[in-house]
């Protein structure tokens, strides 16, 4: 009898689980044969033809993520027969994943396209887990983007190679509700002055938010330029000489900070949701349109205002990779050709106010035109002033090093 | 006397808590509809339908993903239940070599810090070709859960002993019918209460879903994380209350079914 009710148990369990997992067997890929990157761009949308394309990246923006749903997809099922699978997930856990993947030896992963820049793409590509170069082979790569542009050729100082191709261009830029706060700080010097006069109603995230990070390098960018960053050793006594008249000041700034400067919050999400209740006066964001977003979605007041440094704030571009164990390279290269695409890309400026990664002198005067009638709402800056005032941002790995000493000697002194 | 002031006294608690548990309910439900509620308003100042519009919109799959989410969990309660009463009989009933050793490795997983855990099992999973799969979610979920079902069967088990088992075996019952109409009504409360809490942890498991699954097995959490995290407030807490609404449905249900078994059963001994 026992045995029985053993049998009963083993059988229930093996249903369940079966009924659980029917859908893991067949890869709709697999059909396909032998890649080859260099087989001309035809015989790879012939190839593309039918098979599922995965979309990795952050999915906490569900403008972005209705517009990857809503807009790119359907226009890639149509065009190229393509199925798009967008899954929102941290860029860290994307590279945890793929570091396993490899480490296992797995040679077909699930990861197809990856959205990624900086220091993520820097220990990517040194750890071998991307798959390149890829973009000479796109033809919407020499006809829409200018292959000599620094930010084409290097991604945070780091050669990109081929190995990734631009998506979009953020930059940094400074909120404030000019209703509350008429001045506007114009530089470090300014900035100071803000924050006494407003003692306890600015702070920043704490780093190493990807935020507040460009915050403090924008910071030392002002105090003590930023050539010397560009080829500087990554060397952490080098670069804590650099900055130190930088850390002194941000010390001194942490007296007039929310909370004295004795913590800070834990990301910028924070920071903008204290300054939509009005415990800050002023909020910043990577998106140079973020006022206007947020004004739409009645999150700010209409009296919210964007402002940047008279020397400039940091800015950078964010890409499209391919995972080196991606099991649809050609597909993945059909659809990173279709995003640089004019048509694409201004379809994404005109849903998610993301600075275009096309040159504007390649396009025809009737993509140029449509380039120029988008309207980027209110509160924000016009795309030639915000170019106007771009910084580079600085090597991927001067990026830790400056997170570490900000930590060590800022926080709280 | 004594009993009247313990029981004010447990009665403060029990608003206490019940309080604690409900303000935080009341503040979700508030911020899913709000857009603007600044400081020292006691209530939203603009309400809008951002949060309720992104849950229905198609483009985001929620639904569904919930309904998949929702079976997975189950799936993962009900095996961790049944091995937990499983394990719970054999560490209290049996005597065998490895007794200690299994005791302890039932705790294992709590032990060691749940990303070193996840990072470590995605490659031997990766090997075994169950990464990227239900099965291999169930799984992880299950040794998760197991802990915690299996110290709630043990001390119920321990508790209830085998004495009214082996009356039934004298009388001529087999042992088939003696767990089914002694021990499992018995154990009743005992499963009810590892079903939901292994439920709630697997519902809610974030970080092994996300590693072991691949963003090939999506579960709830993993679409509602990134808007909590990001601090999105109106549409963190829109997710949210879906999420504990569905909790609760689940529970529901789980409980009625139960109680109906437990009693069938009572009826079936009176006749």
């Amino acid at each position: 009898m026992k045995k029985k009710t053993l049998l009963i148990l083993l059988i229930l369990i093996a249903v369940l689980a079966t009924g659980c997992s029917k859908n893991n067997t067949t890869n709709p890929n697999e059909k396909l044969v032998e890649f080859d990157p260099n087989a001309g761009f035809d015989t790879l949308l012939e190839q593309a033809k039918g098979t599922t394309v995965t979309f990795y990246g952050w999915g906490g923006d569900e403008n972005r993520n209705r517009f990857l749903n809503e807009s790119l997809a359907p226009k890639l099922k149509e065009k190229y027969d393509i199925t798009l699978e967008v899954v929102g997930m941290d860029i860290d856990n994307i590279l945890a994943k793929l570091a396993g993947e490899k480490q296992a030896g797995l040679e077909e992963g699930s990861i197809d396209m990856i959205w990624i820049n900086g220091e993520n793409f820097y220990s990517a590509k040194e750890n071998d887990l991307l798959f390149g170069p890829f973009t000479d082979k796109l033809p919407n790569f020499e006809k829409y983007i200018d292959t000599e542009d620094e930010e084409v050729l290097n991604d945070f100082g780091f050669p990109i190679e081929g190995y990734e191709a631009p998506y979009g261009k953020a930059q940094l830029v400074f909120l404030k509700d000019s209703a509350v706060t008429p001045e506007t700080p114009r530089n470090t010097q300014e900035f100071l002055d803000f924050c006494k006069k407003y003692e306890g109603k600015v702070t920043y995230a704490a780093l190493p938010d990807f935020t507040g990070s460009a915050f403090v390098r924008t910071l030392i960018y002002d105090i003590v330029g930023h050539e010397q960053f560009l080829t500087m050793e990554a060397d952490k006594e080098v670069v804590r000489e650099a900055i130190e008249p930088a850390l002194e000041y941000l010390r001194e700034l942490n007296k007039y900070l929310w909370n004295q400067g004795k913590t800070f919050p834990a990301t910028n999400g924070e920071v903008d949701n204290m300054f939509q209740d009005g415990e800050l006066v002023m909020a910043m964001s990577y998106g140079p349109y973020a006022a206007a977003v947020g004004i739409e979605k009645g999150i700010y007041n209409d009296t919210v205002k964007t402002f940047v440094f008279d020397n400039g704030t940091v800015g950078n571009t964010n890409y499209i990779a391919i995972a080196k164990n991606s099991p649809n390279k050609a597909g993945a290269m059909v659809v990173i050709n279709e995003i640089i695409s004019a048509e694409t890309q201004a379809e994404q400026f005109e849903a998610l106010k993301t600075l275009p990664v096309v040159a504007y002198d390649k396009l025809s005067d009737e993509e140029k035109a449509r380039f120029d009638k988008v309207d980027i709402g209110q509160g924000v800056l016009p795309q030639d002033q915000l170019l106007s005032k771009r910084l580079p941002e600085m090597p991927a790995n001067l990026v830790p090093i400056i997170e570490e000493i900000w930590l060590e000697e800022v926080v709280g002194k | 006397m004594k009993d009247l002031s313990s029981n004010r006294l447990l009665k403060i608690f029990l608003y206490l808590a019940l309080f604690a548990i409900l303000a935080p309910m009341v503040i979700i439900i508030f911020w899913a509809f709000a857009n603007q509620w600044p400081w020292p308003n006691l209530l939203p100042t603009s309400y809008s339908l951002r949060g309720v519009k992104e849950i229905f919109a198609p483009y985001g799959k929620v639904f569904p993903i919930l309904t998949s989410s929702i079976t997975l969990s189950l799936t993962v309660a009900l095996l961790s239940a049944i091995i937990a009463i499983m394990t719970a009989r054999a560490i209290v009933f049996y005597d065998f070599w490895g007794k200690g050793i299994l005791d302890f490795i039932s705790m294992a997983p709590n032990l060691v810090p749940s990303t070193v855990f996840a990072m470590g099992i995605h490659v031997v999973f990766i090997k075994m070709s169950l990464a990227n799969t239900p099965l291999g979610v169930i799984i992880v979920h299950l040794i998760y859960t197991l802990p915690y079902t299996i110290n709630i069967m043990r001390n119920l088990t321990e508790s209830i002993g085998k004495d009214m088992e082996q009356q039934a075996y004298v009388l001529g019952a087999s042992p088939w019918k003696s767990f089914l109409y002694i021990s499992f009504p018995l154990l009743l409360p005992g499963i009810i209460a590892s079903i939901t809490m292994a439920y709630i942890l697997s519902f809610s498991q974030y970080f092994v879903t996300l590693l072991i699954g691949g963003g090939k097995v999506m579960t709830f959490s993993m679409i509602m994380v990134p808007f909590i995290a990001k601090g999105d407030r109106t549409l963190g807490s829109a997710y949210a209350l879906v999420f504990v609404i569905s909790t609760l449905l689940v529970f529901t249900i789980i409980n009625t079914i139960m109680k109906r078994f437990q009693k069938r059963k009572e009826k079936y001994n009176w006749n």
